[in-house]
């Protein structure tokens, strides 16, 4: 006998009792705010232990933190040395090398080479008429400027030539002069008067002015003739 | 409870509004004390929130909510210096001082409740298990942590008694 409705009917007759209102809210409160943090721990710390886990999480973070720093202030050797010969160095001007190390030479760090890939990837595959028509339009740039690079050597070579010759006559007659000059110093001043008389006779009197210009730097107290200073000065 | 396990507060709402009169009821009536079963009440949904990453449906989820409340009710008779095997013992109760307030009070169901009172607690929980909870006999034994026959036995004690009270009106 252990169904008996009617004494099930008689308890439900009487007084049906419910919780507090406050007691729901409280309630309800806890399992929302349960969802809303992290799951329960299995091991729930009480006592003596509850400080363990708010010290060894924060031992944690400090450990994490002091790592992180330390990698930030340690220089990557890899970083560094393409950094250097990535730097650009005008061709025209003597590449300044890196004062060496007190350190003993570290192996060479691995450098990335870069080759074409001789498939491309799918989004090369992409860009790959776009990239045919940059080539195109290149190549036409290119040609272009080699046609007037090679003009610009031909005028050039001309030019060059025309100056050239020009300047082996200058040379010559500098020469010339020179040599006469050097001709007329090695000899006596006597001969050097005669020298210069004879420029004057041959109507170079350009020639026999700068001579006699040269002979009285050299000689400054040799005492001319009349006779000779009537050949060798300008009439 | 699945679904509050995995985090929907509104599962644990809908479950709440399901067990809470029926539970509440059952504390109280169980320990005759509102401030002491308010707060026991309390206690047995904060260990359902607690232990909700741990549940897993071996059996009904009143089966469980009413196993923990079970425990709670224990704990609690413990604190108040009864043991396991004094809750099967018959309380002492008080004689109806009048009779003439004995019989008006057969007229009224609070008869009935002064005779659930009036119950052992094994009894009356075994009673109050079944009623409030609906629970069978073999959720009733799992509950306790009693064997089926003992369950079984406290309910059939409990409806005579109670029947008993019932039908002297």
């Amino acid at each position: 006998m252990t169904e008996d409705p009617k004494i099930s009917q008689r308890y439900r007759e009487l007084p049906r009792e419910e919780p507090p209102r406050h007691v729901d809210e409280a309630i309800l409160a806890a399992a929302r705010r349960a969802t809303g943090a992290r799951p329960a721990p299995l091991v729930v710390p009480v006592g003596r232990r509850r400080w363990y886990f708010p010290l060894a999480a924060a031992a944690i973070i400090v450990l994490a933190v002091a790592v992180t720093v330390q990698v930030q202030k340690e220089p990557d050797p890899e970083a560094v040395v393409p950094s250097i010969a990535a730097s650009k160095v005008p061709a025209d001007e003597p590449a300044v090398q890196p004062a060496p190390r007190a350190e003993p030479p570290t192996p060479p760090a691995k450098r990335e080479v870069f080759t074409p890939d001789p498939k491309p990837a799918p989004a090369q595959e992409r860009s790959a008429g776009a990239a045919a028509d940059s080539r195109e339009l290149r190549a036409q740039r290119d040609a272009a400027q080699r046609a007037d690079l090679e003009k610009a050597q031909k005028d050039a070579v001309g030019g060059v030539r025309e100056s050239q010759q020009a300047k082996a006559a200058l040379r010559a007659r500098a020469e010339a002069v020179t040599g006469a000059a050097a001709n007329f110093a090695a000899a006596s001043p006597e001969q050097w008067l005669q020298g210069i008389a004879d420029l004057r006779r041959q109507g170079r009197d350009d020639e026999a002015d700068r001579q006699l210009a040269e002979f009285r730097k050299r000689y400054p107290d040799y005492r001319i003739s009349g006779a000779i200073l009537e050949k060798v000065e300008k009439k | 409870m699945l679904a509050y396990r995995e985090g929907d507060a509104g599962a644990f709402e809908t479950l709440y509004k399901r067990h809470r009169g029926a539970l509440f009821r059952f504390v109280l009536r169980s320990i005759k004390q509102s401030p002491s079963a308010e707060e026991l009440f309390q206690e047995v949904w904060i260990r359902v929130i607690e232990a909700r990453s741990r549940y897993s449906p071996q059996a009904r989820f009143t089966t469980w909510l009413y196993t923990i409340a079970h425990n709670l009710l224990v704990d609690h008779w413990r604190r108040k210096g009864l043991s396991l095997v004094q809750l099967d013992e018959e309380p002492a109760v008080a004689a109806p001082d009048n009779p003439a307030k004995q019989a008006e009070a057969r007229e009224t169901l609070a008869r009935l409740l002064h005779a659930i009172e009036a119950l052992p607690a094994a009894q009356r929980e075994a009673f109050l298990l079944h009623e409030e909870g609906g629970l069978s006999v073999a959720e009733i034994a799992a509950v306790t942590g009693a064997g089926e026959e003992a369950a079984k036995s406290r309910l059939r004690y409990a409806m005579a008694k109670l029947k008993a009270a019932v039908d002297d009106d």
